[in-house]
């Protein structure tokens, strides 16, 4: 019972660490319709700046400033804003798929460099030497696990929030309305490139804010973390949710992580023992059989996004 | 949903069934089983002969009566290469099957957050075949492994000092090499550079090479700039086969000297024997006993072919010495208690067994009695030092026909002197 | 740097196939299809399949033709190969695309093709494994054209640059002089009004399919032949094949094939300035630099 406990702690913070991320895609996708195909980069920012900033000092790469762990977490995600913001500034007036694939090559360049410059991230070996907070005061491995997830739930909860209420406000709207029709947007003297690149950038740092998080928790990132499946896991929540609900994006996270985590549970489970070393490779298909199943049965997601009728008579900006 | 169903229908009654088949094995103490974890890439070419070997090293033993005589359950999950992944397989077998014991995983980026968040917070021995980095030694080193994490991949100190040694002895004056772009390689990469300039060989290039490359032509072409007198190769075999049939095509110099990765048939088929005349590997190596070519034999008959692949002996002999050091440690130890037993599997002063399913009755037997054994493994007398590294005899190799054969023998001293030399 | 120039060419060669193929479903159907590489998969392995029957059946044509490491079989394996993969391609429009395009948006075509690939991918390594296959074990040494500036260059590779150009050139004729040429480009420029002119739309996207599958047959043989085969070659090759596809401009068939000549050339030419580590970020480089001073690749026209 208590392994079961424990696991499910577990399982919950990694998926609530994911659907922070995916919150932070739902803004550039869902709300502003920004195809971003590289997740992983942003996400990476945060992980790898939040560990630099507060880890211990290494011999053999920068870094290790062993900063007071919020400040770290935070310098974490305004690392991937300002990636965000050179990245946007570059590539935000593009076409979808054009955008897509220029911010998958940002992708994959940035977990080249992280593979590549050794005195920088410490290679491809990854970056270790960071204490999780906190840790030497908590003996117990699943209360401090617990402790984790209680401030986990709290960020999720904070970056639910502060979502919904931007998306409802004015500001909200102006992203639909340029996400549906930039031209309209244009000619009521909106700016649409400003706000989309400010879009980016605050879905960015979301985004980076779920990466230190997810790099506190192991203590450790490696280029392995920042690998394109991440970008494509993240999307497949976003998109079983429901594009542009939030709280479709966060159930969204939650069914494909457990469907992921539980094909793999029960494949190794049932599977007869001689077919055991092929249950990866049938893991894979099932996996893509439920994503192409589920677009061919509810293409719009689990949660479609609900078409806010425009409250007339109160615009205030 | 039509898909996502069944899964989670079958995770339900997965469930249900797994509470059911734990009462029913509480209840009927008599056959018994144990159950270990296993986080392998099953997924990847190079994994599933690793999963395949580790799996077969638990037949072996249950063959032989199993852990204290239970027999051992071997679950297997794959880790995709993603450390999530992989950490959340480990984090299951821990908190949902109960394993004090986890096997894995290959990647280094994969075994460290398993080992810094799962196996250490829930006392759980860690054994990996082949995660190579160093950074486990460093980790070891300030104590935060808590002495529960093994490797029986040789760190790659050897590997590199013998293929430098190899090319003294050949007498090549420059050595272009081509590595893999992981820790590994990285990691041998740069110490062969230093061993090989220590040596005053050139070193004209040192390439490396990404996963998942279209071609590598681009990268066999920068290496043969330098126009060397040899080749040092600390690739994979699917790699490995690509850059050296570009290489030999573009009239690349035949002399190769290999890492022990590439010690596969799926190498020596795609390249060819006629163009591995002039290959020398390097590897771990087994101790001048007559038993020392158990696993060999053994392999061979399983899988009718020679254990060539990366990894493969290592896997073995991860898989039989902590189940060893299971039994050793008796009925429901913890991790640490098992981790604690790795060294009277290892000791040097005890009863040598071999690596087979004699070997494995005969060392439990012992170990029941309360004495210790040294286990003679596929790599070698497999010795751990205080940071749960293995050093170990080394050998050079060369192709045949049929698999490969021992071309020399270095022994341990040697090997230390020779490393003392060019540090 | 002559050196990386021809190898450049030779690579852009086969990447060109692959994009040819994407550019035009990209442009019929309007969607990035990330399992398109996958068609150069199964290509491979169906010939590999049908080579070894037609060696078997009939040894004399497992002989190798002239310094070439392809034999008569092989090039017949190709062309069974290349049906195989356009029915394949239309089969897999029929029951995923197809219906999601009725019902869903770009961005779910997108990310079914992500499945798709996923499928297609593993379902190989589980019938072929996961280890690398070749056509022919043979290698086959390169032929020094020059010695300073060194130069060497694989008969196989003249072999496939040239096949490939032939078969561009039989494209670009079936597309620019018959009537069939006529109705895709009707189809791309206007679905609606080509329907109204009596053009069978579901026929016209079969043929695109076809055409596509049948080129990333081709380009897949040409890569076997040229590297290894393994289930992975799609997950591989997709990327330079995208970043060819939009260098070139999504539609322009020209577009595509001068892509292929870049994205080859230049990842052969960055290792001159690079370190090779870095090697997997330069096509995308390429396109970053190109979509700042054009929006829409050399050739693509802009669309909305």
């Amino acid at each position: 019972m208590m392994g079961l406990i424990s696991y499910l702690v577990f399982f919950t913070t990694i998926a609530s660490i994911l659907a922070i991320a995916v919150l932070g895609l739902n803004l550039q996708w869902g709300n502003t319709g920004l195809f971003n195909g590289g997740v992983v980069a942003f996400f990476g920012a945060g992980a790898y700046g939040t560990l630099l900033l507060g880890g211990a000092p290494q011999a053999d790469h920068i870094g290790g400033f062993n900063l007071f762990y919020p400040l770290a977490l935070i310098g974490g995600a305004v690392a991937a804003g300002l990636l965000a913001w050179v990245v946007g500034r570059l590539t935000l007036h593009l076409r979808h798929d054009y955008l897509a694939i220029a911010t998958f090559g940002v992708a994959v360049t940035f977990e080249n460099i992280m593979r590549n410059a050794q005195g920088f991230s410490g290679g491809a070996k990854g970056l270790r030497g960071f204490t999780r907070p906190l840790e030497a005061w908590v003996n117990d491995g699943l209360t401090y696990n617990v402790l984790f997830l209680l401030v986990v739930s709290v960020l999720l909860i904070c970056t639910y929030v502060f979502l919904e209420r931007l998306i409802r406000s004015p500001y909200g709207r102006l992203l639909r309305a340029i996400r549906e029709d930039e031209i309209a947007a244009r000619s009521l003297g909106k700016n649409p490139g400003k706000i989309r690149l400010a879009a980016f950038i605050t879905g960015s740092c979301i985004i980076g804010l779920a990466g230190g998080l997810y790099a506190t928790f192991y203590a450790f990132v490696s280029p392995q973390d920042v690998l394109p499946t991440l970008t494509f896991q993240l999307w497949a929540m976003l998109i079983v949710g429901g594009a542009g609900n939030n709280r479709g994006a966060i159930i969204g996270t939650f069914l494909i992580w457990a469907a992921w985590t539980a094909s793999g549970w029960s494949l190794s489970r049932f599977a007869p023992v001689e077919l055991q070393i092929y249950t990866g490779t049938m893991q894979f298909i099932l996996i893509g059989l439920v994503i192409v199943g589920m677009l061919l049965w509810r293409p719009q997601g689990l949660f479609p996004e609900r078409l806010v009728v425009s409250q007339s008579g109160r615009k205030k900006n | 949903m039509t898909f996502n169903k069944p899964i989670q229908k079958g995770a339900i009654t997965a469930g249900v069934l797994l509470c059911l088949s734990s009462f029913a094995t509480a209840s009927a103490a008599a056959d018994c089983s144990v159950k270990v974890g296993a986080v392998l890439p099953t997924s990847v070419d190079w994994g599933r002969p690793i999963a395949a070997v580790a799996q077969y090293a638990v037949d072996l033993a249950n063959e032989a009566g199993g852990v204290t005589g239970c027999d051992v359950e071997l679950i297997l999950r794959d880790s995709q290469v993603d450390p999530k992944i992989g950490v959340d397989a480990a984090k299951a077998l821990v908190d949902l099957d109960g394993v004090p014991l986890l096997l894995g995983a290959v990647s280094s980026g994969v075994s460290m957050p398993i080992l810094t968040s799962v196996a250490v917070p829930s006392d759980v021995m860690m054994m990996s075949c082949c995660s190579s980095s160093t950074a486990f030694t460093e980790l070891a080193k300030e104590g935060k492994s808590k002495g529960l994490f093994y490797r029986t991949f040789a760190t790659s100190g050897v590997q590199a000092a013998v293929g430098a040694m190899v090319a003294r002895d050949k007498g090549y004056k420059s050595v272009a090499i081509l590595y893999k772009n992981d820790d590994w390689g990285q990691d041998i990469s740069n110490l062969i550079a230093g061993d090989l300039e220590a040596l005053g060989i050139t070193v004209t290039a040192s390439v490396a090479l990404n996963d998942a490359q279209p071609s590598y032509r681009a990268e066999v072409t920068q290496a043969l700039k330098g126009k060397p007198d040899a080749l040092y190769l600390a690739l994979y075999p699917t790699e490995g086969s690509a850059a050296v049939r570009e290489w030999i095509s573009l009239g690349g110099t035949q002399n190769m000297i290999l890492a022990n990765s590439l010690k596969s048939d799926e190498f020596r088929d795609n390249v060819g024997m006629q163009y591995l005349g002039n290959t020398t590997g390097t590897d771990t190596a087994s101790p001048r006993t007559e038993s020392a070519s158990a696993f060999v034999d053994l392999y061979k008959a399983k899988f009718d072919s020679e254990p060539n692949g990366p990894g493969l002996s290592n896997s073995f002999d991860a898989t039989m010495i902590a189940l060893l050091a299971m039994h050793a440690a008796g009925k429901d130890a913890s991790g640490s208690q098992i981790a604690a037993q790795v060294a009277v599997v290892t000791d040097p002063e005890g009863t040598p067994v071999s690596a087979d399913a004699a070997g494995f009755a005969k060392a439990t037997e012992i170990l029941s009695g309360g004495g210790t054994v040294m286990y003679q493994g596929a790599t070698g007398n497999v010795r751990f030092d205080g940071s749960g590294n293995v050093s170990a005899p080394a050998v050079t190799w060369t192709f045949t026909e049929s698999g490969t054969q021992e071309a020399s023998y270095i022994t341990l001293e040697e090997v230390d002197e020779f490393m003392a030399l060019v540090d | 740097m002559i050196q990386s120039l021809a190898d450049g060419i030779l690579v852009g060669a086969i990447v060109s196939l692959g994009a040819i193929g994407l550019t035009m479903v990209m442009h019929m159907l309007r969607f990035a299809n990330f399992s398109h590489a996958e068609l150069l998969s199964i290509g491979a392995y169906s010939a590999l399949v049908f080579d070894a029957l037609f060696s078997g059946i009939l040894p004399i044509l497992a002989n190798k033709i002239g310094p070439l490491s392809m034999t008569w079989a092989l090039i017949l394996s190709m062309f069974c190969a290349m049906g195989a993969t356009g029915l394949s391609a239309v089969l897999i429009d029929r029951f995923v695309f197809k219906r999601i395009r009725d019902k869903g948006d770009e961005l779910s075509m997108v990310f079914a093709s992500f499945g798709v690939a996923l499928i297609i991918r593993n379902v190989l390594g589980l019938i072929f494994g996961l280890k690398s296959q070749l056509y022919s074990n043979d290698i086959v040494f390169a032929v020094m054209v020059s010695s300073d500036p060194l130069l060497l260059i694989k008969p196989d590779q003249v072999f496939v640059l040239l096949a490939a150009l032939l078969i561009m050139l039989v494209l670009q004729f079936v597309l620019s002089r018959t009537t069939l040429g006529y109705a895709l480009r009707a189809v791309a420029e206007n679905p609606s009004l080509a329907e109204v002119s009596g053009i069978r739309l579901s026929w016209v996207i079969a043929l695109v399919w076809i055409i596509g599958g049948m080129l990333a047959a081709a380009a897949g043989v040409f890569y076997g032949l040229n590297n290894h085969i393994n289930p992975v070659i799609g997950r591989d090759l997709v990327l330079p094949i995208f970043a060819a596809t939009i260098v070139g401009g999504i539609g322009s068939v020209f577009g595509a094939v001068l892509g292929g000549f870049i994205v080859g050339i230049s990842a052969n030419m960055a290792l001159l300035i690079l370190p090779s580590g870095y090697s997997p970020a330069v096509p995308f480089m390429i396109i970053l630099v190109l979509l700042l001073v054009r929006p829409n690749g050399l050739f693509g026209e802009t669309q909305t």
